[in-house]
């Protein structure tokens, strides 16, 4: 159990800067989770995290104690790695008990805290095997619990989900979800799926480029994004994005002042026209409980729209759509919210 | 078995062999041929008598010819040449028994009694009885001590000497017995040598004689020859395809038994030691370079320090140099720290191959990094990381520089020639074998029988070996 805090964290590979001061604090037994684009560096901020990647500037600080120095088998952290990173000439057994016979632990209790973990994970059957003979699901729950036998204070994962199919991702999801309610650690989940980061956190760290852009609860972000990058990297579909000046007068005349840019998600629109936008639908998907339309604005900007329905409307067809005041984004110059 | 007849039948897909079938049979004919040969060769050769070896004799068997004694006794009169036939077979062979055989089973000194004149003193050299009696004659006479170590001093020691004061009073048979053992003139040691016994048509008088025949060489168009009833007659030539010889299979297995027993006439060849020597240096240097090459191989594949780059072109750059050029330096640095002497001068200057470090390295690197974090999370030390990790994996890359190692080491003259040429408890196997070809004495078939002996070891490691080569490339796998 313990807390983090990450004060002022810079790192720099051969003069590319690639985290640019990043200040973050996780509280004890929160699942905390980094989302962000390919190469913003998640990765590299969770192994400076778990002691493997040198910190170039700053602090990180578990339970009051600056960490810097210390290396990162003796961090008391565990980490689950993208590629499982299992032993490929032990056992599971074996790949199990490692890290417990480099603690100079006794048998005993390493058989025990195994026999939990094994049965806790559902993999009593495999004991015996080399990581070779495993599918991938089991890999995965192996590597899991290579990180729960430790008993770790902090628990890191790194793109653990990414590679099982879609039907095992959102099993181990809710597994994920409530190991981390029954063991109470304080977690910390890297990936750039953000469903998978709206599902589980508790706290979600938008990383863009190597700078925190937001943090917040799943659905503080999602209704109250600080700025456009947040507002198109959470939620699904990508919120629409208008300019300011495209728009009808009607709309503009609520809009605050400084308003450069003015968004709306798509399943906040819906056919009606009391703050009139017209759209020419380009394309009609029809998912059964729900449609999306495309289409564009008479200043051919693209506009999605999520009706939670099923509809008759045709491409190339005209409409009017409308959306609540209170839905409407708007962003300054600089791209921040208003 | 059926496993091998099964996989020497295959065809490529259909029933019948085809023609892409025919070739790949008979390239793996022709590779096993030339691999097999030269070894089949040696192991029928290493059982042939050293008779034959010294005939030159091309049978692949080890087929022995009938035999005659050809003579050369020097004296006053000048050098008799003559052929004694008929002798019992150990007589023949006596240079071909071994010790016990020689003592056990039969009575040199009375079957000379048998004879007399030139054939005596021919027999008495033959078997050894010159320098019995000589020193007999030396003790019953109270000659000087001196006399006995006279024939193995060196010419300048001689001068010193005059044993010719000596002779006076003694009677001719005695003269005669001294002076052969001390090499004085006109005596000098009697010849003795076998020789074939062929039959042929005479071409003087037509009719089939016996023959003394030194060497068959069925190239030649002509053999030379000695007739056995006139053998001063000189040498005559008989043409080779009208020739009759007598073989007989006669394995020569004292070739083995003796040198393993410490049984060889004129030195001091303890098989066993050499062996012991051998097994030592190979474990030991193979132990040594494996561990000091895979752990520089893991420094160098895993870590990221200063100067990597330079170390490792460094160690690539020795590859360079040629392993003779070193040998003076390897020397100096051998005796200068007192290991010359010792098998820890055999083992320790190859202890490091650039090669070895070279092939482990490529090896290692393909081991993934992550995998050595996920051990750094579980909190190994470096240390277990090496031994636990990254060791095991790298096993298959290790098995082949084991091998190569052992075969190395095994078949190694140069660095044992440097360390320990001058301390012969030290010898390894391959400085024992060049021992059997001595400035005077060439024993053939005893380094022949010990080569293949020395071949045993190096074969069974490689097949007990050669299948972690081949498992081991298979199974890597991390996804
Ligand atoms: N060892 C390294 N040397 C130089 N640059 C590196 C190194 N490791 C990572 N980078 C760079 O740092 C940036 C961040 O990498 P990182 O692995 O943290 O991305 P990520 O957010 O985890 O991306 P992904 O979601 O694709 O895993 C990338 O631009 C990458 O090219
Ligand atoms: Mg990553």
């Amino acid at each position: 159990m313990a807390n983090l805090e990450l004060i002022d964290v810079k790192k720099t590979y051969d003069k590319l800067q690639v985290i640019h001061g990043i200040d973050l604090e996780i509280s004890d037994g929160e699942f905390c989770v980094l989302v962000g684009p390919s190469g913003c560096g998640k990765s590299t901020l969770l192994r400076m995290i778990a002691g493997l990647e040198a910190i170039t500037e700053g602090k990180i600080v578990i339970d009051g104690k600056t960490v810097n120095n210390i290396s990162a088998a003796k961090r008391g952290l565990a980490m689950v790695f993208q590629s499982y990173a299992l032993y490929p000439h032990m056992s599971v057994r074996q790949n199990l008990a490692f890290g417990l016979e480099n603690l100079k632990m006794k048998k005993d209790e390493i058989d025990e805290r195994i026999m939990q973990a094994v049965k806790l994970l559902r993999i009593e059957d495999y004991l015996k095997r080399k990581p070779g003979q495993l599918s991938g699901g089991q890999r995965q729950r192996v590597a899991i619990g290579r990180a729960i036998v430790r008993e770790p204070s902090i628990y890191l994962f790194d793109e653990p989900l990414s590679n099982l199919d879609a039907e095992l991702r959102v099993a181990t999801r809710v597994e994920l979800k409530a190991l981390h309610e029954r063991l109470g650690n304080t977690m910390i989940y890297v990936t750039h799926d953000q469903v998978e980061a709206m599902t589980m956190a508790d706290k979600i760290v938008v990383i863009n480029e190597g700078i925190v852009e937001q943090v917040g609860s799943p659905l503080n972000l999602y209704n109250k994004p600080a700025n456009i990058f947040v507002a198109g990297f959470i939620g699904s579909p990508r919120m629409n994005f208008l300019e300011f000046e495209s728009l009808p007068n009607d709309i503009k005349s609520f809009a605050p002042s400084n308003s450069n840019v003015f968004g709306v998600r798509p399943e906040h629109l819906y056919i009606g026209n009391e703050h009139s936008l017209k759209l020419k639908i380009k394309n009609v998907e029809q998912l059964g409980s729900d449609s999306y339309l495309y289409g564009e604005t008479v200043s051919n900007q693209n506009l999605s729209i999520k009706l939670n329905h099923q509809t008759d409307i045709k491409v190339n067809s005209e409409i009017d759509i409308s959306f609540e005041k209170e839905n409407a984004h708007w962003f300054n110059k600089d791209g921040i919210s208003i | 078995m059926s496993a091998v007849i099964k996989f020497f039948s295959r065809t490529q897909g259909h029933k019948k062999l085809s023609f892409v079938d025919w070739i790949a049979y008979g390239y793996l004919f022709l590779g096993f041929l030339i691999i097999f040969l030269p070894v089949a060769w040696l192991l029928l050769n290493s059982i042939k008598s050293q008779f034959l070896l010294q005939k030159l004799d091309t049978n692949l068997l080890p087929l022995d010819y009938d035999r005659v004694v050809r003579a050369t006794v020097f004296g006053p009169e000048g050098k008799e040449i003559f052929i004694i036939k008929d002798l019992p077979d150990w007589v023949i062979y006596w240079n071909e028994l071994r010790d016990e055989d020689k003592k056990q089973k039969n009575d040199p000194e009375a079957f000379i009694l048998k004879f007399d004149g030139n054939e005596y003193y021919a027999l008495r050299t033959h078997l050894g009885l010159v320098s019995k009696h000589a020193k007999e004659l030396i003790k019953n006479k109270n000659l000087p001590e001196w006399l006995i170590k006279y024939p193995s001093m060196f010419p300048n020691a001689k001068k010193d000497y005059d044993p010719d004061t000596y002779l006076k009073g003694l009677n001719e048979e005695e003269i005669r017995l001294l002076s052969e053992f001390l090499v004085l003139k006109p005596y000098k040691p009697n010849g003795f040598t076998s020789q074939i016994l062929v039959s042929a048509i005479n071409p003087d008088t037509q009719e089939i004689e016996e023959y003394s025949v030194n060497r068959i060489n069925t190239n030649k168009e002509t053999i030379n020859a000695r007739l056995i009833s006139n053998p001063q007659g000189g040498i005559v030539k008989i043409p080779s395809n009208e020739i009759i010889v007598n073989k007989k299979l006669r394995p020569s297995w004292i070739n083995y038994s003796d040198p393993l027993t410490n049984n060889v006439r004129g030195m001091n060849f303890d098989a066993i030691k050499c062996l012991n020597n051998s097994v030592f240096v190979t474990i030991v240097a193979t132990i040594i370079t494996v561990l000091i090459n895979s752990m520089a191989a893991f420094a160098l594949s895993k870590y990221r320090f200063n100067g990597q780059i330079i170390f490792f072109i460094i160690i690539l750059a020795t590859l360079m140099v040629p392993a003779s050029v070193l040998i003076v330096g390897i020397f100096k640095m051998v005796s200068v720290t007192g290991l010359s002497g010792t098998l820890w001068g055999v083992i320790i200057p190859g202890a490091a191959t650039p090669t070895g470090v070279f092939m482990l390295r490529q090896y290692m690197l393909t081991i993934p990094d992550e995998l050595l974090e996920a051990a750094r999370m579980d909190a190994a030390s470096e240390w277990s990381i090496f031994w636990r990790i990254v060791f095991p994996l790298a096993l298959p890359a290790i098995a082949v520089l084991a091998i190569l190692s052992i075969i190395w080491r095994w078949n190694d003259l140069i660095l044992p020639m440097i360390a320990v040429s001058t301390t012969k408890t030290a010898y390894t196997i391959q400085l024992c074998l060049l021992d059997f070809q001595g400035e005077y004495v060439a024993q053939e078939h005893y380094r022949l029988a010990m080569t293949v002996v020395s071949l045993i070891p190096t074969t069974l490691v490689f097949v007990f070996l050669q299948r972690y080569i081949t498992t081991g490339i298979a199974t890597t796998g991390m996804k």
